[in-house]
């Protein structure tokens, strides 16, 4: 503890120091501009249309349903042509009820009581997303809202649901919504990739292989 | 000099020279593509830079701002003036908690103070998961590019690696191979009992730290173990949260050409309830190692801007031909021929700042337009003020005669009419091994414009 | 128009091809020109190699040089002497001299940023059969913003045909760097060689650039390699009438 302090105050001073010695050199500072451009207000329909072209184009898969129903078939298609018979959802409560829904040809698991390696055998993870960025097609999962982190990363196929009304436009847009109480906010653009072999694209390392987003389209 | 036996050793190396070629043209293309997508590119880094700078101006201030709310948030951040310090702070933590296994996440910072010696030293194992990181570390070597840590070896040698160090079926197969690291390294997340990750940025107004990546590594690393421990540099700091976005804007498409990479954990303090996800515990750990002495003067401190974005070293035509070995640091190609100098002191790296041939293409693609030449001359200006290069009696010399000869027109003709006399070839085996010499001029220009060009009578 | 001639050590010593179609150019578009012969070298090569005290020694005595000087412009055939001269406003110290740097370099261009920009003129009445392509000296095209006044120049050259290395290959660095090129010879040879495949894959008669260093360093690797391909400078290309 008392290392640290000495450590703290010593960094500090030596900073303090380092800055005074260039201060004859500096021209006079001016607040510098925020980090944001303002850019011009996107109409809505457009936002969706361009949020489902970038996660094409990113490499994820999308369904737009209607309602809890359509929601349920699209995901139980899903699942079924993915092979994916072990599936765990979330504790949100629009997860939970999708997943309970599922026949008996799944395997059917929840976060809560749930091993380590009991998590690690699971085909599919099931989330909603809070946020959705048309800009670059990415979705934006926040922990305060539901524990989405493990469901969405360890097993090899993400399905995430979200609300078209959800969909921002920008990167800018999403970091001024995201409520700052969450402790973890994970923005995901796509499967996980790597090119470290000899550049060579490979889709699915460590985080999922396949993502499809189940777009909600709100019911009029 | 080791960079001049290490920069041989590579260009004699052709399988080398062909990955470097290819890795560095086509980040080149897809950077150059990705800025098409960008909404203003140039104010984009202009505002960027104007953050940095307004935060190293104050970056006492910010790193107080971040470490409180970092701290009120439920994180704990440790200060450390050096590697030693900062290894013995983590080796601690990870001691007291038992740690056995530490899986690691890309972290430039934690080669810089050799941490994963430190660990094995305390009998802890640290294992890289980074695919690329991963593959070095089996091989027991250091990377070779900030981005693709593995780009020296070609699928064959990463399988035969593979082979020999996990006993697999060697194959030629990339999608194979990684698939195989894959599975090697989930039993390894699993049974981590500490995460080590980098920073990319830190948010002093939340106390949130951003980590980026692809692969998805970063996010195990810092979700499964029960303790995590993120390592930064004090110039990571920057003040709001909403100036990640332009930050983001630029790194990506910079480093690899995407408009964002596939993960982004925004990071704010330790889970609010236990029974939440994530770890029990987020430990912080600001790193000055030399930094805070760049904060002296405007020209050294811009190369605190840095993003670590890899930019600078696929514009690099030196870069491109000897990669990231020949440069003796964790920190290679422009930004590492200015940092390592700066950081660890130019006595050890003397001949670095020389290593250019000083023709910008980095400062044309640094996101937040470090001016690396300006850099590496006030670094060679240094190295000639201070002596810190040795065998330089004779280029001294030189420079001396040639300044006293340049002062007096006269004799610098006479020098080089003797020159031509007595054809006098000068020392120039450097040049002449791969080059034709051109000779000096019959007649020179003035010659000739003393000889009537100057429309007067001779 | 009075032009005062930077003509640089180089160019004066080993390519007064350069200076000397230069000036032809210059009197072809109307300029008198004149040429200060106490002027030697600008101090590129100390300021590079870090020897900023030499540099500077020389860097005072050329401006007061062309302080002396009526003209209204002062030019030359280098972009790096040129931006070199730019530069003394950073080298020097003394605000006086800060100044009287500043003062110099408003009226310092180099020749094809000259012509277009300050005279307007892309024709000099120039012809030169041949297939050429064009090298960008790193120090005009990024200290200067020099890339599109060489190409409209030429254009103009009756008997040219322009062709461009597939991008970026005009504009990567040649590997010459100042004392970098004896320095670090092998690497300097290997992207040298890059940059000589590329000229040689074009098919040209001739790469043409505007500073002499570089043409010294391709034009060195071309002879060596057997290769036909001529090293021009753009003032040699726009001064031929044949």
């Amino acid at each position: 503890m008392r290392r640290s302090d000495d450590a703290r105050s010593q960094m500090l001073h030596a900073i303090r120091e380092n800055l005074a010695k260039s201060a004859s050199s500096d021209a006079a500072q001016h607040a510098p501009p925020c980090g944001r451009s303002v850019p011009p207000t996107p109409n809505p329909l457009d936002m969706v249309a361009r949020f489902t072209e970038q996660l094409a184009a990113v490499g994820a898969q999308w369904t737009v349903v209607r309602g809890a129903t359509e929601a349920a078939h699209a995901l139980a298609r899903i699942l079924t042509s993915a092979g994916a018979r072990r599936v765990v959802g979330s504790d949100a409560p629009l997860v939970q009820r999708l997943v309970s829904g599922l026949g008996d040809g799944f395997v059917r698991e929840s976060l809560d009581g749930l091993s380590r390696d009991g998590l690690f055998a699971c085909d599919a993870g099931v989330t909603t997303a809070q946020w959705g960025i048309a800009e670059t097609g990415t979705l934006v999962l926040e922990s305060a809202r539901e524990n989405n982190r493990l469901l969405s990363l360890v097993p090899p196929i993400h399905v995430a649901l979200l609300s078209t009304s959800c969909i921002c436009d920008s990167l800018g847009d999403a970091l001024a919504r995201v409520s700052r109480a969450s402790h973890a906010i994970t923005l995901i653009t796509g499967p996980s990739r790597t090119s470290d072999i000899e550049l060579t694209l490979v889709v699915g390392v460590h985080g999922p292989q396949a993502v499809h987003v189940l777009l909600l389209e709100e019911e009029p | 000099m080791t960079f001049d036996r290490n920069a041989r050793a590579a260009l004699a190396d052709g399988q080398l020279r062909d990955a470097l070629r290819q890795a560095t043209t086509l980040f080149g293309e897809r950077r150059r593509a990705a800025l098409a997508t960008a909404p203003d590119w140039e104010g984009a880094r202009d505002r960027a830079r104007a953050i940095k700078d307004e935060t190293l101006l104050h970056l006492d201030r910010y790193l107080e701002e971040f470490s409180a709310n970092a701290e009120r948030a439920g994180a704990r951040v440790h200060w450390a003036r050096d590697a030693a310090e900062a290894c013995e702070v983590i080796g601690r933590i990870a001691e007291q908690r038992g740690a056995r296994t530490v899986v690691k996440s890309k972290s430039m910072a934690s080669e810089e103070i050799h941490l994963n010696a430190a660990l094995t030293a305390r009998g802890i194992e640290p294992v890289e998961t980074d695919l690329g990181e991963y593959i070095v570390q089996l091989a027991g070597e250091t990377p070779s590019h900030i981005v693709v840590p593995a780009i020296h070896k070609t699928k064959r040698q990463i399988a035969a690696l593979f082979a020999e160090r996990l006993g697999i079926e060697p194959s030629d197969d990339v999608a194979t191979l990684t698939a195989v690291a894959r599975q090697a390294l989930r039993r390894r997340f699993a049974e981590a009992d500490l995460g080590v990750s980098g920073v990319n940025f830190a948010v002093a107004e939340t106390g949130t730290i951003l980590i980026l990546e692809n692969e998805g590594n970063a996010r195990l690393t810092t979700s499964l173990p029960r303790t995590h421990v993120a390592l930064m540099g004090i110039e990571k700091v920057i003040p709001r949260f909403a100036d990640l976005e332009v930050f983001l804007q630029l790194l990506p498409r910079s480093g690899t050409g995407q408009a964002l990479t596939a993960y982004q954990s925004l990071l704010t303090g330790a889970k609010r309830r236990p029974e939440d996800e994530g770890p029990a515990e987020l430990h912080i750990v600001l790193l000055d190692n030399g930094r805070s002495r760049l904060l002296a003067s405007p020209v050294t401190r811009q190369t605190l801007a840095c993003i670590r974005c890899g930019a600078c070293l696929n514009a690099c035509p030196v870069y491109r031909q000897i990669g990231g070995h020949a440069y003796g640091s964790v920190y290679p190609g422009p930004i590492g021929a200015v940092l390592t100098p700066q950081l660890f002191g130019l006595g050890r790296s003397p001949e670095l700042p020389y290593a250019s041939s000083l023709c910008g293409a980095c400062r044309d693609v640094c996101p937040v337009k470090i001016d690396i030449p300006a850099l590496l001359l006030h670094l060679r200006a240094e190295v000639v003020a201070t002596r810190a290069g040795k065998q330089r009696v004779l280029e001294r010399l030189a420079f001396s005669g040639y300044a006293a000869v340049m002062a007096r027109p006269r004799l610098f003709e006479w020098v080089v009419r003797a020159t031509r006399m007595l054809k006098v070839v000068p020392p120039l085996g450097a040049w002449t091994k791969g080059r034709d010499l051109r000779p000096l001029a019959p007649r020179s220009f003035r010659d000739q414009w003393r000889a009537g060009l100057s429309g007067k009578a001779p | 128009m009075r032009v005062s001639l930077f003509v640089t050590c180089l160019a004066d010593q080993l390519w007064p091809a350069a200076a000397v179609g230069a000036v032809a150019v210059l009197r072809r578009v109307g300029c008198a020109v004149e040429f200060d012969e106490r002027q030697t070298c600008c101090g590129q090569p100390a300021f590079n190699t870090g020897y900023r005290p030499e540099a500077g020694s020389l860097a005072r005595r050329l401006i007061e040089i062309f302080e002396s000087s009526g003209a209204d412009a002062i030019v030359s055939p280098s972009g790096s002497c040129t931006a070199m001269l730019h530069h003394y406003e950073q080298l020097l110290e003394d605000a006086g001299w800060r100044a009287r740097a500043r003062a110099v370099a408003q009226r310092t261009h180099e020749l094809s940023a000259f012509l277009v920009n300050r005279l307007g003129v892309e024709d000099v009445g120039a012809s030169f059969p041949g297939r050429l392509t064009w090298h960008d000296a790193c120090h005009g095209l990024r200290d200067l913003g020099i890339k599109d006044e060489p190409r409209r120049l030429l254009r103009h050259v009756r008997g040219v045909e322009l062709v461009e290395l597939p991008p970026p290959g005009a504009e990567t660095c040649c590997g010459f760097g100042g004392t970098f090129a004896v320095k670090y010879p092998e690497i300097s040879v290997a992207i040298l060689d890059e940059k000589v495949d590329a000229i040689e894959r074009a098919g040209v008669d001739a790469v043409v650039s505007g500073d002499a260093s570089c043409l010294m360093q391709i034009g060195g690797r071309l002879s060596r390699r057997g290769s036909s391909v001529r090293a021009l400078h753009l003032a040699e290309v726009l001064a031929s009438t044949s």
